[in-house]
């Protein structure tokens, strides 16, 4: 890294005595002052693009959606394009004041909590399991996991609601299979602990993949002399996994750990597809009740104000996930 | 690897998949007898039960009404049909839908590449004032959740009389993946070492030409697929587009949701659908795996 920002003048200058002696083939690069300035100047032109785009369609609407959850603004502004009288606070005291929100907020985070742990022990279990089974065993978990993972999330949805129905479901004539169960004809949704445990196995049954195969990779990278070592010393399989495996995966558990927070938290195509875009109150995530908000009731500041909310709810962990990245190097 | 993992890319771009037949180690893995049994046992257990719903798709897709239709699900189609699908594509609106899908994807994908990659270049080449400030607004704009902007984003798009278009989607769309392609192309020319880079200027190539004749061809693969993953992220999305726009103006995904909330409990020609709109994204999903396996292999071990 450092040779770029020390030694560029030095580079360039070599490559200018090379030209000469080379009898000045390639054009280009004349002056050496315009040269600096043309390359400090080139990284800004380069990223131009890419900065105006994502502040005019990212940067500016969330600027827009602040504001907004200051207004009051209802479906008549939208049309005629009026601006929508100061509300002040009055979103945030309504949200903040509704014992529903914080219904909402309950069942974000226990699902989420609950889909994330879920999804990287298991994850983590499917690696280590890879690492056990025979070769061919092995490719066929993998072809599976992609053909899971390659699957666009509507469509992993509109699956999951098809075995679960309450008629014709396959899940329902395979549980009424166990003697002594009567599932004919059994509703998932009824009982919201229920319609939320389908939701939560959709989404595990989604992430495993990615966590799974990355923790494999992560696996393969353990030396395996440290392990051999461990198990020379008389470590059994248990103890070489949390004394040698484990921390040399912990940065890598963490990192997957955190994205799936963010990921699970924002739970939203999974409730939609699955209650037939029209969610009852029970299968309300944050995201989700934004949008109801929003879209079904008009209520856009409303809508934004949760937004906002969801979105600071997250910052912690975002801020985690990205000082991690640093952390890590990786960004360097 | 971090550097694959973190930006959400599917592993599968990053982490190679060992075959590692020879190379196990006697001591941990190689093990022959009942504990390799009974990994291979739970093993395959969890390959058919990942396995299992992909399956049911299919296997509700080829068949007819009445065997969809029934308390005794079949575990094969008994008289297997292409009825579901005939009436999938001949369903209103599918093959203009289908038309819409690929136009806004390719176009969004073909922009966040150029766009992405310059972006790219400048963080992963340049040191400037203000880097560290953009990789971490790449970062934090991957992690909003863009369903929260949908309204400001509808009263911007507004502004410039875009909404209800498709060229209006597609800068969405553009600005969806760009997140994601800067941050994976800049991981992609950072394991092009430097050196290379040097060695071409000190044999008298411009930058411009170093760019085109070394980076760029060895940022190739690179390019593929992350240009392959935006097109699955964008062909997957729905939720912007179906706010957005009036239903004449969708894309397949968008086709799928509506379809399923009209038709109620026609699962057969809906699992048909199913299957054709994921088709090329499954299939292009598999292409990159393998692509990468290869490709990567460099950019998983970095750190």
């Amino acid at each position: 890294m450092d040779v770029l920002r020390s030694s560029p003048v030095t580079v360039l200058d070599t490559a200018g005595a090379q030209r000469d002696v080379q009898s000045a083939t390639p054009p280009g690069r004349r002056g050496s002052r315009f040269r600096v300035t043309k390359k400090k100047a080139t990284p800004y032109l380069l990223a131009t693009p890419a900065i105006l785009l994502l502040f005019g369609l990212l940067g500016y609407p969330l600027f827009r959606m602040t504001v907004l959850s200051f207004q009051n603004m209802r479906l008549r502004h939208l049309l005629r394009g009026e601006t929508p009288p100061w509300a002040g606070l009055d979103n945030y005291k309504r949200v903040f004041s509704d014992p529903f929100f914080w219904t909402v907020v309950r069942n974000t985070v226990v699902f989420t909590v609950v889909a994330v742990g879920l999804s990287v022990l298991l994850g983590l279990l499917v690696a280590l399991l890879m690492r056990r089974v025979s070769a061919w065993v092995r490719i066929g978990m993998i072809i599976a996991m992609m053909l899971v993972w390659a699957m666009p999330p509507l469509i992993q949805a509109q699956i999951f609601k098809w075995m679960v129905d309450a008629d014709f479901g396959v899940l329902n004539y395979m549980i009424d299979q166990i003697p002594g169960v009567n599932f004919t004809n059994h509703s998932w949704w009824i009982d919201s602990v229920q319609g939320w445990s389908v939701i939560t196995t959709l989404v595990v049954w989604g992430a495993i993949p990615f966590l799974a195969v990355t923790l494999f990779a992560g696996l393969s990278q353990v030396p395996r002399d440290l392990v051999e070592a461990a198990t020379v010393d008389g470590a059994n399989a248990w103890q070489v996994f949390r004394n040698v495996t484990l921390p040399i995966l912990r940065p890598l558990i963490i990192i997957v750990t955190t994205l799936s927070v963010i990921w699970d938290f924002q739970v939203f195509t999974q409730i939609w597809v699955l209650r037939d875009s029209k969610p009852e109150r029970e299968y309300l995530a944050l995201s989700v009740y934004a949008y109801t908000e929003s879209f079904g009731r008009s209520n856009y500041s409303l809508g934004s104000a949760i937004a906002l909310i969801t979105v600071l709810l997250m910052l912690g962990v975002m801020a985690f996930y990205i000082r991690q990245m640093f952390k890590m190097g990786d960004v360097e | 690897m971090a550097a694959v993992t973190s930006t959400g890319l599917p592993p599968a771009l990053a982490p190679k998949v060992p075959k590692r037949r020879s190379t196990e180690s006697p001591l941990t893995h190689g093990r022959r007898g009942p504990g390799r049994v009974i990994a291979n046992v739970v093993g395959l257990l969890f390959t058919v039960i990942m396995i299992f719903p992909a399956y049911w798709v299919i296997n509700t897709a080829f068949k007819p009404p009445n065997e969809v239709l029934s308390f005794t699900p079949a575990f094969w189609p008994e008289n297997p049909t292409f009825d579901n699908f005939k009436s999938a594509v001949n369903a209103p609106n599918f093959l203009l839908d289908l038309r819409n899908s690929v136009v806004i994807t390719l176009s969004a994908v073909a922009c966040a590449l150029v766009v992405g990659f310059l972006a790219a270049l400048a963080i992963a080449r340049f040191r400037f004032y203000g880097r560290r400030s953009l990789i971490m607004i790449v970062l934090i704009v991957q992690m909003v959740p863009f369903i929260a902007l949908l309204i400001p984003l509808y009263l911007t798009l507004n502004a410039v009389q875009l909404t209800n278009t498709l060229p209006g989607v597609t800068i969405v769309y553009l600005v969806f993946v760009l997140p994601y392609t800067v941050w994976t192309l800049r991981g992609f020319i950072s394991n092009v070492p430097k050196e290379l880079d040097e060695a071409a200027m000190v044999d008298g190539c411009t930058r411009m030409q170093t760019f085109y004749r070394i980076i760029l061809p060895l940022v190739g693969p690179g390019l593929v697929a992350t240009s392959i993953f935006g097109f699955i992220q964008a062909w997957n999305e729905f939720i912007i587009i179906n706010t957005l726009n009036s239903p004449e103006k969708q894309n397949l995904m968008a086709w799928l949701l509506q379809n399923q909330t009209l038709r109620g409990t026609t699962y057969g020609p809906l699992m048909a659908g199913a299957v054709i709109t994921s088709l090329p994204v499954v299939v292009f999903f598999l292409m990159i795996q393998k692509h990468i396996a290869v490709g990567l292999t460099a950019g998983a071990v970095k750190g």
